[in-house]
């Protein structure tokens, strides 16, 4: 649980966490971009002046010599000392020829090139036109001359041989007038070579990221300064295109190329790279920096890289440390969940630990600890209980047992006298009941009785014990019904201190005679089947134990032959089915007239008990039912 | 001012130097007409193949330089065989030097015309054209001719520069040379501002493998075999383009030559399909007789030659 509880609270601290920092991260990656980009732009611009400052230097010296080719144009020779005059002062100058268009001077024939270039300390002058170096069909000379107007030629690399003297290769690049004639005709080019070794190192030097770099490329997209010497002047930057376009790279080329100024963001060699570039108007060539993109956000990438390094281990610590807590506030917790396992397996005596804290974990415990010592006293006693009443269950299964014995049972019940069909069952609702009926042939007399003691159980038991021992005693005395109801009822109500009583009916029938002498003592009246099924009639007298000295009214009826008297306790009439409603006299009538004529009394018995079984259906006996039938033929 | 360029200018001027007789007795040197690209490839294979050593021919290979084209060394003996343009051919055989061809390796016409305005070049009347300094261009020259488009044929040792800066109208163009510089310096190139001499009734015949008449006589069994490798050259050039391509550029970087992989590969690709003959499909290393009249025929009308010249006299 407290790894579970300490992950949750790591995951919504990361889930916060993420969030700051990736609102964080875009906004200073965004920044970041921006200081680059101006950065960038500020170091290209700086560059471009540079580069500018030294390119117009050119152009200046190129207009002032121009002016001084025009007034010798009429002395070929002077070229000589113009171009090498210019090539000494200027020390920036490699070379410097002001060539002519074929025949122009026709005393100097096809060719004239006065050519003056730097060889280390010297400044060598030659005529350099001939028939294996005709100038005139070089780019240098045709450029200014085919778009008459100064321009600059794309860069090349020079490899010098003068006077047998040979140069190492260099790259260079020439700034060409247009000559005009008089006429208005184009009479030649003067052209002022400069070395481009400063300017690859200047362009070379630029380095605003430890891994950038810088390249230049011409007016033909061509490498002219690059870190990769293999493409100098070899590739151009649409070379790759040829074979395997990248829309990236030719947006690059072609803008660079349109002279536009901007930042592109290209792939190269599986690096991703910014890409400032801004043109060189003097030459229409243009200057890139390209910066990986691991270069420009380096900083910000190794401060992003610590702050998450910073916060996972945060996290982490976040997470052991809330463990540890998490554990430690929950361990007695823990040792109370074993313990109340240990309870629940039955091993109540288990000791709790003490537990001093003041927290809702100590509250807890202590309440666990209270409810764990009466528990224990709970189940001591629901043993001993248990035990008492497991032998009260025992002992009332006997008194059950003697209770029964205590009502004949035996049917028929007087063999010797056919002419009585009688029939009675008891149940009671507990182990032990109230109800009681009995009944004995003394002198050709037929005494029986039913009774209902007042409440159920164990007092009812034991009163209606008494009642019957007391009518059995009383009736064999030979007395008549209501002097036995009326002895009974002293003898009960003399120490009834718990004003219980019995309800009885107790009749007498000469088996001669037919005659039935009887006396109700509030009990339910009997139904006489005439054959018709009616209640018996009977007088008001109270039921026995409540008024000591009572006189008990009795009554008589003749000729009882083939007459059927059913008796029976209110567990018959008043037996409630699941929705508490009782069976009731009509049913109960109802069911006694659908018995047929000829039913003996143990039919009538067992088919009102079905009956009223059928009734209650699966709710609990309410209460104990007695029946019996009797009938003299 | 000897620009890298200057090596390109002196490879033209023809006939320029006298002719001086000078036997070179078991070594067959070749001089192929520009310097070294994948133009040669067969060449540069049969040699490091080792083709022409099986043969029993100990070729060397000399690119012509500042001082010496290829014509001027065969003209002088300093070269035993070199490759020339059918026109060129032609035009050096009718003006007095006999030729042998060894091997016609092209059986197309691989010369455009590009324009650098965007539309069709030959409807640019009165247009600055860029050419070849050097030639290679009589055939060219002719056809404008007979169109009446008073082109202004500007001539430069190289037009690639001039045509970047918008100097020129349109230059001329070999479809695997400068057609793919022209590329690599960004330039789209759509169709339409491109005139294919192939497509319009000119497909004639370019490069092919020569020695004079005078040394063939001589040496017929070292010409014989030097072709014949050669040729398997060109055959394994074309089976094993890569390795091909490796041993141009072994042959590039030895000359220092100012080119690339990539432009090699394209140009090795363009000449091996210009060698496949137009109508066979097949690769038939002969010259065409009905591109011979063709040549014959524009070269007289355009005045370039006295008389035409016959297969025979150009056959071995």
């Amino acid at each position: 649980m407290s790894a579970r509880l300490s992950g949750w609270i790591v995951f919504f601290a990361a889930a916060i966490f993420l969030a700051s920092l990736g609102y964080m991260a875009v906004v200073a990656r965004k920044a970041v971009r921006r200081e680059a980009i101006l950065g960038a732009n500020r170091i290209l611009d700086n560059t471009v002046l540079r580069v500018n400052g030294i390119l117009e230097d050119v152009q200046l010296v190129a207009n002032n010599l121009e002016g001084r080719i025009y007034q010798h144009l009429d002395d070929p020779d002077y070229m000589f000392t113009l171009s090498r005059d210019v090539v000494l002062t200027n020390a920036f100058l490699n070379g410097c020829s002001i060539s002519f268009e074929p025949y122009y001077f026709k005393e100097k024939g096809r060719y004239f090139s006065a050519y003056s270039n730097r060889i280390g300390a010297n400044v060598y002058t030659q005529q350099e036109g001939k028939d294996s170096y005709q100038y005139f069909y070089l780019d240098w000379y045709l450029l200014p001359k085919l778009m008459g107007q100064p321009c600059w030629t794309e860069p090349y690399t020079d490899q010098e041989e003068f006077d047998d003297k040979t140069m190492d290769s260099k790259m260079m690049v020439s700034y060409c007038k247009p000559l005009i004639g008089n006429d208005g005709s184009f009479v030649g080019t003067l052209s002022m070579d400069i070395s481009l070794e400063w300017l690859s190192k200047t362009i070379s030097a630029v380095k605003p990221y430890p891994n950038s770099y810088s390249i230049l490329v011409g007016r033909g997209g061509t490498f002219l300064v690059h870190p990769d010497p293999q493409l100098l002047f070899y590739q151009s930057i649409f070379t790759e295109g040829l074979v395997s376009p990248n829309p990236e790279i030719m947006k690059l080329g072609e803008d660079m190329q349109d002279w536009k100024e901007g930042m592109q963001e290209i792939r190269f060699d599986d690096v991703d790279c910014f890409v400032f570039y801004k043109p060189m108007m003097t030459t229409g060539w243009s200057v890139a920096i390209v910066c990986p993109e691991s270069d420009v956000f380096g900083g910000f990438h190794r401060l992003r890289n610590i702050i998450i390094v910073i916060v996972l281990l945060g996290l982490l610590i976040m997470y052991l440390v809330f463990s540890k807590l998490i554990r430690k506030q929950l361990n007695p917790l823990r040792t109370l969940a074993v313990q109340a396992e240990s309870i629940a397996y039955g091993n109540f005596n288990t000791v709790l630990p003490e537990n001093t804290r003041n927290d809702e974990i100590g509250v807890l415990s202590r309440s666990f600890a209270e409810m764990q010592t009466s528990l224990v006293e709970y189940i001591d006693k629901l043993t001993t209980t248990t035990a008492k009443k497991e032998r009260i269950e025992g002992e009332l299964q006997i008194a059950r047992s003697i209770q029964m014995d205590m009502v004949p049972g035996k049917f028929p019940p007087f063999p010797d006298h056919k002419e009585v069909d009688l029939y009675a069952f008891m149940s009671p609702a507990k182990e032990v009941g109230g109800d009681l009926y009995d009944y004995f042939i003394r002198d050709e007399q037929l005494y029986f009785c039913i009774g209902d003691v007042s409440g159920k159980g164990v007092p009812a038991s034991l009163f209606m014990a008494v009642a019957c021992n007391l009518f059995r005693v009383l009736s064999w005395q030979g007395n008549s019904p209501e002097e036995v109801a009326r002895q009974i009822n002293n003898e009960m109500s003399r120490h009834n201190e718990q004003l219980m009583f019995v309800t009885m009916f107790i009749g007498c029938l000469d088996l001669k005679t037919g005659c039935l002498n009887y006396c109700n003592c509030g009990h339910n009246p009997p139904v006489l089947f005439t054959p018709e099924p009616r209640f018996m009639s009977c007088l008001p007298n109270t039921p026995i134990g409540i008024m000591p000295g009572y006189e008990f009214e009795g009554q008589t009826m003749e000729n009882m032959r083939d007459v059927r008297i059913f008796l029976y306790t209110d567990g018959l009439n008043e037996a409630e089915d699941q929705n508490h409603e009782e069976f009731g006299n009509e049913r109960m009538m109802n069911a006694l007239a659908s018995l047929s004529p000829s039913e003996n009394a143990q039919g009538v018995v067992e088919k009102m008990h079905a009956a009223v079984a059928s009734h209650v259906g699966i709710a609990e006996a309410s209460d104990d039912l007695t029946m019996l039938c009797l009938k003299l033929a | 001012m000897k620009r890298f360029v200057l090596i390109l200018l002196a490879l033209f001027p023809a006939l320029l130097l006298p002719a001086r007789p000078r036997e070179v007795s078991d070594t067959l040197v070749f001089t192929p007409q520009w310097t070294a690209q994948a133009q040669f490839a067969g060449y540069y294979v049969a040699k490091d193949m080792g083709f022409y050593e099986e043969e029993g021919v100990n070729v060397q290979i000399i690119h012509p330089n500042v001082t010496q084209s290829a014509e001027s060394r065969l003209r002088s003996h300093l070269s035993h065989a070199t490759t020339l343009q059918l026109a060129q051919a032609v035009e050096i055989a009718a003006n007095g030097v006999p030729l042998v061809n060894l091997l016609q390796t092209s059986m197309n016409s691989g010369m455009v015309v590009i324009s650098r305005r965007g539309k069709n070049p030959m409807e640019q009347r009165g247009a600055k054209v860029g050419i070849w300094a050097g030639g290679f261009t009589q055939l060219l020259e002719s056809v404008v001719k007979e169109a009446n488009l008073r082109f202004e044929w500007i001539q430069a040792a190289t037009m690639v520069n001039l045509y970047i800066a918008g100097a020129l109208d349109a230059i001329v163009a070999m479809t695997y040379n400068e057609y793919y510089q022209v590329k690599q310096a960004g330039f789209n190139l759509p169709e339409n501002c491109i005139y294919r001499l192939a497509d319009h009734g000119y497909n004639i015949q370019e490069d092919g493998l020569y020695v004079t008449r005078e040394y063939y006589e001589k040496h017929k069994e070292l010409a014989d075999k030097f072709a014949r490798a050669s040729r398997r050259g060109w055959d394994y050039a074309e089976a094993h383009p890569d390795q091909a391509l490796d041993i141009v550029m072994r042959y590039v970087d030895r000359n220092h030559i100012a080119t690339n992989r990539i432009l090699q590969s394209l140009m090795l690709k363009e000449i091996l399909n210009l060698q496949y003959d137009p109508d066979s499909g097949e690769k038939e290393y002969r010259i065409r007789p009905d591109m011979l009249q063709l040549t014959n025929d524009i070269m007289l009308k355009a005045g370039l030659i006295p008389r035409p010249v016959t297969l025979e006299e150009l056959c071995r």
